[in-house]
């Protein structure tokens, strides 16, 4: 304003209005457009929409950061990052001796046993919080009236499961089989001849996550209240492990490939035993049980725990049906 | 820099939407022997209506039936018998597209606290089908029509009934749905809550080209949001009218607020015809009803007020007729009710 109280106008050229600050128009020096005005007002969307798969994506989305406590305070990321920290010193550590010694210190099946307790712990941390939290804030009436089925949200939440599972599964795997490659005498050549335990890398961390997520979210999907959900799957697993141990010992040879597929710990090791050729593994997560009898062909296996994982769907899905 | 959006025109046709005021399109939900039990309990009776677009009061006592038809008609639960359909898609079978069409906003606490405002309406934005980046562009937008603009990254935990009866309604809305479905939206809020929740209501409604069909047991709340109103009871359906055609069946009050003597005032519009009571005198002023057949009342109370002398203080409509059509045709339902059990034990007696 000059001091007589009169705007003082704009030099010739120059719009009269000033311009707005955060449009990104400069100052001055453009006559033609100086600013926009935005209808802050409700628009009708007339732009591209996708389907069901981009809605169960997004599902699947919210579902990780949900999970993994993104945007939520550090304690919800507690557990989820010592198991990344645990995981990476499984992998990092072997790769660091191998570089020194020479010689193979952890084969992957003997890597994927000991690892096993860690996905557990894992997925019976994250399960509950795909699920528990829908139910008891009453959001699936809101996720149930979207253009989704209930297959779509179980499928996303297992899909999201399953996701973050590899990220403890497979990744640790491949960054050891990277490793193991890479201080090879013949790095390139290594990467190339070691195709094949990266595909049984992949395999085996797929269908561990798959078939870990479904059943720890099989059990979440029975309560609202996430400390119930881990606990029981906690206490499942010990009871199943412990059950299946004690039978293994006092069972006629012929069951005993039965009772292993009672424990997951004993399915996954025998799985991986038949999965990786030459692995040395007899129960390595149970150091006390030795499979003495012949084992299913891996294509058993990889059959069961399929099936199981589809069973985990259909039970899942039965908690989740249209009210009659 | 920046380019604008484009801006729909005020006349621009309403992305091929019906206006919701022309009452002569087609139905947005026509059921046909609709029926409903859980277990012992049935909750919807055969119900048998056809719904015009734009705002529709859904009213009825808590129990009558309302939030089990909305289910029913967004197919999150299965009719026990009947079929029902939504903007002209079968509720079940297409479930859905019907689901893509419109929005809900339940009765219930259905937020999760650990997210914010923002990010929750964004993900249901997605989950409806819309781009990340329109899903959160249009959760900014709607969160600031909804008056939420200065809390959306707020975590919702922290928010007032209030502020959660908006978010409730921001997602309800994100998608541009043709036709919402809000579940006694004034549930639990303070008066002034309340007041401008049904503004925002009306506003969706008649200035956005967005049919509502709003449940509620609170007559008022119908009664001046809503152009049509389907009344249940008991799962059976009482009425289903425009409430224009019902105030204009059973006629209206105005009533005056006035300083002075009555008595000449009312004297004087009496002679000119007009049918005139007193409804309250308090220390203050005198209130007092007359009733508006038609808008030549106007005049003459204004004439009589000047020729009398008297101070007009106010003058305001006083429709009881939704009320009074509610509770008129539960009465008859009930007498029918009666009547046909009576009819049913003749014969044994």
């Amino acid at each position: 304003m000059s001091t007589s109280g009169q705007p003082v106008p704009y030099p010739a050229g120059y719009p009269s209005n000033p311009p707005s600050p955060d449009n990104g128009a400069p100052a001055y020096g453009n006559a033609e457009r100086y600013g926009e005005v935005f209808d802050r007002g409700y628009q009708h969307y007339e732009g591209s929409r996708h389907g069901r798969a981009g809605s169960i994506w997004a599902l699947t989305r919210f579902s990780i950061n949900r999970a993994m406590g993104i945007k939520k305070s550090w304690t919800a990321k507690v557990i989820p990052i010592l198991v990344y920290i645990g995981a990476a010193m499984t992998a990092i550590i072997p790769v660091g001796i191998e570089s020194f010694t020479g010689q193979v210190v952890m084969p992957y099946d003997q890597f994927f046993n000991i690892i096993f307790l860690l996905i557990g712990v894992f997925v019976a941390t994250i399960a509950p919080e795909m699920l528990c939290g829908d139910r008891r804030e009453n959001v699936l009436s809101l996720y149930f009236s979207r253009p989704i089925t209930r297959l779509d949200y179980v499928l996303s939440k297992l899909l999201a499961t399953a996701l973050l599972t590899l990220t403890v599964s497979f990744v640790p795997a491949f960054v050891l089989w990277l490793g193991r490659s890479l201080l090879a005498d013949a790095p390139l050549d290594a990467l190339g001849d070691n195709l094949d335990d990266l595909g049984r890398i992949a395999v085996a961390g797929t269908l561990i996550a798959f078939y870990l997520g479904a059943g720890g979210l099989m059990i979440a999907s029975f309560t609202g209240r996430k400390a119930i959900a881990v606990a029981v799957t906690i206490v499942g697993f010990l009871v199943l492990e412990t059950l299946a141990n004690t039978l293994l010992q006092v069972v006629p040879q012929r069951w005993e490939n039965l009772v292993i597929l009672m424990s997951p710990s004993n399915t996954i090791s025998a799985f991986l035993t038949q999965l990786f050729p030459g692995a040395q593994t007899s129960g390595t997560a149970n150091p006390d049980i030795v499979f003495s009898s012949s084992l299913y062909p891996v294509e058993g296996y990889i059959a069961f725990l399929v099936g199981m994982v589809i069973v985990g769907i259909g039970v899942i899905l039965s908690r989740y049906l249209p009210e009659r | 820099m920046a380019s604008a959006p484009t801006i729909a025109p005020a006349t621009a046709p309403l992305n091929g939407r019906t206006a919701p005021r022309d009452q002569a399109a087609a139905p947005i939900i026509v059921t046909e022997g609709l029926r409903k039990t859980h277990g012992r309990v049935v909750s919807l009776q055969g119900l048998t209506v056809q719904v015009p677009p734009g705002a529709i009061g859904l009213l009825g006592a808590n129990g009558a039936g309302k939030t089990s038809l909305i289910r029913l008609l967004l197919g999150l639960s299965a009719p026990s018998a009947g079929r029902a359909d939504v903007l002209g898609l079968d509720a079940r079978r297409d479930a859905i597209r019907v689901r893509q069409q419109v929005g809900y906003m339940p009765e219930s606490d259905c937020l999760p606290p650990g997210s914010t405002a923002a990010d929750f309406v964004a993900h249901m934005g997605e989950i409806s089908g819309l781009p990340t980046r329109a899903a959160r562009q249009r959760a900014a937008d709607v969160l600031y029509q909804v008056g939420l603009d200065e809390e959306r990254y707020r975590l919702i935990k922290g928010f007032s009934t209030g502020m959660k009866q908006r978010v409730k309604l921001a997602q309800a809305i994100v998608h541009d749905p043709k036709l919402v479905f809000l579940d006694e939206p004034t549930n639990g809020m303070d008066p002034q809550g309340r007041d401008e929740m049904l503004d925002l209501i009306r506003r969706i409604s008649r200035s956005l080209g967005i049919s509502i069909v709003m449940s509620s047991h609170i007559l008022e709340d119908i009664e001046h949001t809503c152009d049509h109103v389907v009344i249940l009871d008991r799962g059976r359906l009482i009425a289903n009218q425009s409430i224009r055609g019902i105030q204009e069946l059973t006629g209206g009050d105005l009533l005056l607020r006035i300083d002075g003597d009555p008595a000449p005032f009312v004297e004087t519009m009496r002679r000119q015809g007009l049918t005139v009571g007193m409804a309250e005198r308090t220390s203050v002023w005198d209130e007092i009803l007359v009733r508006h057949d038609d808008d030549a009342v106007y005049d003459v109370i204004r004439d009589a007020a000047v020729a009398t002398g008297i101070a007009l203080r106010s003058m305001r409509n006083r429709s009881r007729s939704l009320e009074d059509i509610y509770f008129s045709r539960i009465t008859e339902a009930n007498a029918l009710d009666e009547q046909t059990a009576a009819n049913g034990r003749m014969p044994s007696q």
